[in-house]
């Protein structure tokens, strides 16, 4: 590691230069070089210098906030696969899933990723919101920060339920026709939410393109939104812990 | 010193500084709480790099195995193309909505779509605000540890109610659970 060896290769000291240039801090070998990389690292950023030792115990957080993001991103990943194939048209959708099961090089395996992660990101999401709850996470001043995370649960279900729909097969439609229904009690705009859910009286076209656009653009851009600020405001309240 | 400690110690628990120090503005009644500077050595504290990065590798990494564990196992469902004509029997909504079908199934439509969801959904939302309790201690969120336990405890039970033991026309049906009948009779 001493500079000398690079004066005499130039290929190893442009290596080095490149290395550098990218990645400004060695590892956390000390404190000090530990602070400067979670300051000055994009992604680590994300994350204040220190913390209280009781805040990130694995006991006391059971993982579960950290836990949803990473299914948020694994479904987004594997999404991106889907649409390469995906078609989302009334008479094509059903046999786009097909190809994707039985012609797409590990389809199968990416679609099963898919949907067991959606499953899995309602529950842990839900269990991250009973955790803090149970912990009183959400007093002052995190008050609003609890708002923020009860829009993303609401997300996280109509992402789920959007999705739903696309393989039209009878389990998505009949389990989106009975889920709209459902929402045709709710106060005055109950009956024309449901008209605008679908985009018209039945599960048609329509529906499939509402809620193809709202799965894959608006709903993941509004979450994604709403867990930076979610993630920026428990960055500057600071981390709850010492129950 | 050490008295001192002690003293922050106790008002951050009782919700009256944030872990920086801040006063808490919540009402006059707390305004005359003392504004307490942080101290440093108070509690223990540690880099984040690589201490909480590495659990969340690691639980991130932990995720990923299962995930793959189950899916090359277990496929995602895919029943026949979508047929308006055919309705299925019984038809249930996902999983997650369950509960809202079981509470219609229970109570009037106005009570069980509106009533019940509106009290959950705008009662979820103000959590924070009607929750005037300081404390974080378990012992003194007696009232709110209930209220919540019993939502918990409604909500996992419809879900599962819905899920396991409900049948056709979304009638009670013990056929998931002890096996339907006709398939054990030689009828």
């Amino acid at each position: 590691m001493s500079s000398g060896s690079y004066e005499q290769n130039p290929i190893k000291a442009f290596a080095s230069e490149v290395w550098g240039s990218v990645f400004r801090h060695g590892l956390p070998t000390t404190d000090k070089v530990a602070a400067r990389t979670a300051l000055t690292n994009f992604f680590l950023h994300i994350h204040p210098v220190r913390v209280k030792k009781s805040a990130i115990r694995v006991s006391y957080t059971l993982c579960l906030g950290g836990l949803s993001f990473f299914l948020f991103i694994a479904l987004t990943i594997s999404g991106l696969f889907l649409m390469f194939y995906y078609i989302p048209s009334v008479g094509q959708a059903y046999q786009s899933i097909k190809d994707i099961q039985y012609v797409a090089t590990f389809g199968l395996v990416m679609r099963n990723i898919h949907r067991w992660a959606a499953h899995a990101m309602v529950i842990t999401v839900w269990l991250h919101m009973a955790r803090v709850f149970y912990q009183g996470a959400y007093k002052p001043p995190r008050q609003f920060n609890w708002v923020i995370g009860t829009a993303l649960l609401l997300i996280t279900l109509l992402l789920s339920f959007t999705g739903y729909l696309l393989p039209w097969d009878q389990l998505a439609v009949w389990a989106i026709t009975v889920g709209t229904n459902l929402g045709k009690y709710g106060p005055i705009v109950g009956p024309v939410s449901r008209y605008i859910m679908l985009g018209g009286r039945n599960v048609g076209q329509a529906a499939l393109t509402r809620f193809y656009v709202l799965h894959v653009i608006a709903l993941p851009l509004l979450g994604f939104v709403l867990m930076v600020i979610h993630f920026w405001r428990v960055r500057k309240d600071g981390f709850t812990g010492g129950l | 010193m050490a008295q001192e400690a002690s003293s922050v110690r106790n008002a951050r628990r009782a919700g009256m500084i944030t872990t920086r120090g801040h006063a808490v503005r919540t009402g006059p009644e707390l305004s005359s709480a003392p504004l307490v500077v942080r101290s440093r050595e108070e509690e223990e504290t540690v880099v984040t790099f690589p201490h909480l990065v590495w659990k969340e590798f690691l639980s991130g990494l932990a995720m990923m195995v299962f995930l793959l564990a189950v899916s090359v196992q277990v496929n995602a469902p895919l029943l026949q193309p979508a047929n308006t004509a055919v309705t299925p029997n019984p038809a249930k909504a996902p999983w997650y909505f369950l509960g809202l079908q079981e509470l219609l199934e229970r109570f009037p439509p106005v009570m069980a779509g509106v009533i019940f969801p509106g009290m959950v959904l705008v009662g979820m939302v103000l959590v924070p605000y009607l929750d005037r309790n300081p404390s974080r201690r378990p012992e003194d969120r007696k009232l709110a540890i209930g209220l919540f336990t019993i939502y918990v405890t409604m909500a996992v039970a419809f879900v599962i109610i819905g899920t396991v033991f409900r049948g056709p026309n979304f009638s009670w049906y013990w056929g998931q659970v002890l096996g339907h009948p006709g398939l054990n009779s030689k009828v």
